[in-house]
């Protein structure tokens, strides 16, 4: 088998892998969040300035070291963007829209600006650009706008018609999006497929900051691919398929900051002057003085932002997500709503596995500075009780793991009761909506006449919203008010002891 | 003349010419056996109370008590159970129909030749744990899958909307097709404490077939719990009384807090929807006309809740 064909099958293998972690299901995509996540740059990244764990700490060696090791093969192996745009690739080229690939000069000035600034920015307590352009949460908001979906219809269009044959299954739930939600990611897919289709991996080579960052990486790598100058007799074969566009034939250089080492070249090169092998003579091979520079201003920057980078007090004093009026409300296990803002960077994972779909994306909720970010949104669901999933599928920390018995006792808002719109109050009819679906000891109600009221503690409330999502008025009685830092409830102890089964059993009926 | 006689006579009257109709049409037919059974009609009581059994046990003694369940299903015919399953809870909590009743129902209706048995709750959806798990936690999947019966999931789409005849507050409900399509409806709820209603009994459990129940909050939940009974009846209601949550209804206690329940051991039958809550009221030692959704259902003449007026049946076992 072909050094790229192996490529080809591991990569696919592992985006299937991702396909399955937005749409598998609760355990399918536990599983595979704690195998692929570490995994990914910019999530393991955050993760360890976060909360630094073992495993997400070894991921972001693993990606440093076979970065310093074999190049880019990040970019062609793990990164679920890359593979997407490897598609596209494939199938312009099979369509003969974009048959041959050509060397283009490198985009240094946009490539290293982008970078630095997403990097400063994140630095400074904003994540817009970050969550914008990471390769990892770009795909999958593509997946939880777009695929997922028309998975579930799919899905659920299927269970309709297993109904006539007398199978019954739950339908799914699709996610909340907002429509500006959608509109970013959309402009973005339209981008990434225009670029690609056009120009092959110019996203990873002029816009992408982990790619920019691996670049710098590259440069000084183990192996490379390299043009023996000798054996070449410039049939720009190898040029031809390179997706990157960085090989010069006439020259016989390779630029190694570009190179996505997809191998393609090394299968197409009929003399076989492409090798991949071990190369000490390092940066030699490039002629590309501005990048060079670019290099070292890059490995200047990346230095000094990773040094005082994402020190939580700086974020906090520079943190723009102080918004609006209202503040949302963020899921259990994100402590609050600077530690959430600053560690999310809009994957929409949660957003896809959350059971409730109560997660949703908001274009601007949290500001410009956390945009996409999620929030709970009471107006469609309710946080159930009785889950944790988003806490172990978060891969960036933003959503910490709660375990059950803590999480039911984590308060994320606080409920009031607008006794002036409450209909039991207005109206004095019974209703109780609120009452019945309080997983907590919340909501109490005082019979008075035969008329019962209800009563908030909110000592007892953890602020899942379902009491606010049931209340039948318009506008809303009962409102869950956003903690800006997560709080402990206290636990309800019952005041009535359990009947004793004292007496024996009679014969006689009330009637 | 008071209102039970007139309904009652009006009763009569529909189950003469139902029999009539029966009978031509068997003879017809050329099957006179089949008017053997209709005869005990006369002889069936108006509430059947069984108590100090098991649920399976109770149930049988009761529907025998009542004349055998060929009485409400004939062969062929396609029967809805309706349990209350609407909260994630285990059976020892008292909030959730009991599993062992809701099977022996299902094979009591397969036995006297049902076609078809099916299972549905439309639970509360905000509620700790989803459609799937209210159906699971509760034992009742389990319990009607190994009764061979249909578990119909929970869904938005499959409901219709029906005028309600004499409603005073509430005029449509959207019901799930399920239960305007099937032939015979068993009505199977718990009896249990209810923080907004004092109690759920029968006539609440038939929230659980109705889409639009947050317009019953909203307008006034007694009244509209009464005056969806003056649409749809079911044909028989079995009230499951074996383990009863005396307080913190009706989802019982959060936080893993030790259930409030009494072991009553009882069990309810009725074809009187209003009846058998009335009946179920004192048993949980309140008086039914305090529950206002008793006395509305009486008033509106969905049912009788005198007692002293009807023919009872009780058995201790």
């Amino acid at each position: 088998m072909k050094t790229a064909q192996i490529r080809i099958v591991i990569s696919l293998l592992i985006f299937a892998l991702f396909l399955l972690l937005f749409l598998g299901g609760e355990n399918i995509s536990v599983f595979l969040a704690s195998i692929l996540l570490p995994f990914q740059f910019v999530p393991a990244l955050i993760h360890v300035l976060t909360q630094p764990e073992a495993l997400f700490v070894s991921g972001l060696i693993f990606i440093l070291v076979i970065s310093f090791i074999f190049g880019r093969i990040y970019c062609s192996f793990l990164c679920p963007l890359g593979t997407l745009q490897d598609i596209v690739i494939a199938l312009a080229r099979k369509t003969g829209f974009h048959k041959k690939h050509a060397f283009r000069k490198p985009n240094n000035w946009l490539r290293y600006s982008i970078f630095g600034l997403t990097f400063a920015a994140a630095a400074l307590g904003s994540m817009s650009l970050l969550n914008l352009l990471d390769p990892y949460s770009l795909t999958g908001r593509i997946f939880t706008s777009f695929v997922q979906p028309l998975f579930v219809r799919t899905g659920n269009t299927g269970i309709n018609i297993l109904k006539n044959f007398n199978i019954y299954l739950f339908p799914a739930d699709s996610a909340y999006l907002p429509v500006s939600v959608i509109a970013v990611t959309f402009v973005f897919l339209i981008m990434i497929l225009i670029m690609a289709a056009r120009a092959g991996r110019l996203y990873c080579n002029a816009v992408c900051p982990v790619g920019t960052l691996l670049g710098f990486i590259a440069r000084v790598a183990v192996f490379k691919l390299t043009i023996d100058p000798g054996g070449c007799n410039h049939c720009n074969g190898c040029e031809s398929v390179c997706k990157a566009d960085c090989i010069d034939a006439q020259n016989s250089t390779i630029d190694q900051s570009r190179c996505v080492s997809c191998f393609n070249c090394l299968d197409a090169c009929p003399q076989t002057t492409v090798s991949y092998k071990l190369s000490r003579n390092n940066i030699r091979n490039s002629k590309w003085l501005p990048a060079r520079r670019g290099f070292l201003i890059g490995t200047l920057a990346a230095a000094a932002t990773g040094l005082f980078a994402f020190t939580p007090g700086l974020r906090h004093l520079l943190g723009t997500a102080h918004a609006s009026q209202n503040q949302p409300i963020t899921p259990p296990g994100s402590v609050g709503l600077n530690h959430f803002t600053q560690a999310c960077t809009s994957c929409h994972l949660c957003v896809s596995v959350c059971p409730t779909k109560v997660i949703t994306p908001s274009f601007s909720g949290y500001g410009l500075s956390g945009i996409l970010q999620p929030q709970m949104n009471y107006e469609n669901s309710f946080c159930d009780y009785e889950c944790n999933l988003c806490g172990r599928i978060c891969p960036t920390g933003a959503i910490l793991p709660l375990p059950l018995p803590e999480k039911k006792f984590t308060q994320i808002g606080e409920v009031e009761l607008l006794k002036d719109k409450c209909v039991v109050y207005v109206n004095k009819n019974n209703c109780g909506a609120c009452g019945e679906v309080c997983p907590t000891h919340t909501i109490s109600f005082v019979d008075k006449e035969n008329i019962l009221y209800p009563e908030v503690d909110t000592r007892y409330c953890i602020g899942c919203g379902a009491c606010e999502k049931s209340c039948p008025t318009a506008p809303k009685s009962i409102v869950v008010h956003s903690n800006l830092i997560h709080k402990k409830a206290e636990k309800y102890i019952g005041q009535e002891a359990p009947l004793t089964q004292k007496k024996a059993p009679d014969k006689d009926f009330p009637f | 003349m008071t209102d039970a006689q007139k309904s009652n006579r009006r009763e009569f009257l529909k189950k003469g010419l139902s029999v009539g109709l029966v009978a031509g049409g068997a003879f017809i037919l050329g099957k006179p056996d089949f008017l053997a059974a209709k005869d005990t009609t006369t002889n069936i009581p108006d509430l059947v109370a069984v108590k100090n059994g098991e649920p399976d046990a109770m149930f049988k003694k009761a529907i025998q008590l009542m004349g055998g369940m060929g009485q409400f299903v004939k062969k062929g015919q396609t029967v809805v159970v309706k349990p209350n399953m609407g909260f994630p809870r285990k059976p020892e909590v008292g909030a959730t129909t009991n599993p062992l009743l809701i099977k022996t129902i299902i094979e009591s209706c397969y036995s006297a030749g049902a076609k078809k048995v099916y299972i549905f709750d439309n639970v509360v959806s905000p509620t700790s744990g989803n459609a799937r798990n209210c159906y699971k936690i509760s034992g009742i999947e389990d319990a009607a899958r190994a009764a061979k019966a249909i578990v119909i999931p929970l869904d938005d789409f499959n409901y219709r909307e029906v005028k309600i005849p004499g409603g005073k507050t509430l005029k449509t409900a959207d019901v799930h097709s399920l239960i305007l399509d099937s032939d015979v409806f068993i009505n199977v709820p718990v009896l249990k404490h209810h923080g907004s209603t004092q109690l759920s009994i029968a006539m609440k459990n038939m929230m659980g077939i109705v889409k639009n129940r947050m317009a019953y909050h909203l307008t006034g939940l007694d009244q509209c719990i009464a005056d969806f009974c003056m649409y749809k009846k079911p044909d028989l209601n079995v009230v499951d009384a074996y383990r009863v949550l005396m307080s913190h209804g009706p989802a019982g206690p959060r936080d893993g807090n030790t259930p409030n329940v009494e072991m009553k051991k009882t069990l309810l039958m009725s074809r009187d929807i209003v009846a058998v809550d009335a009946a179920a009221a004192k048993i949980f030692g309140k008086n039914p006309e305090d529950i206002s959704y008793i006395k509305i259902g009486h008033q509106q003449k969905v049912g009788n809740m005198n007692l002293k007026e009807l023919k009872i049946v009780t058995y201790a076992m």
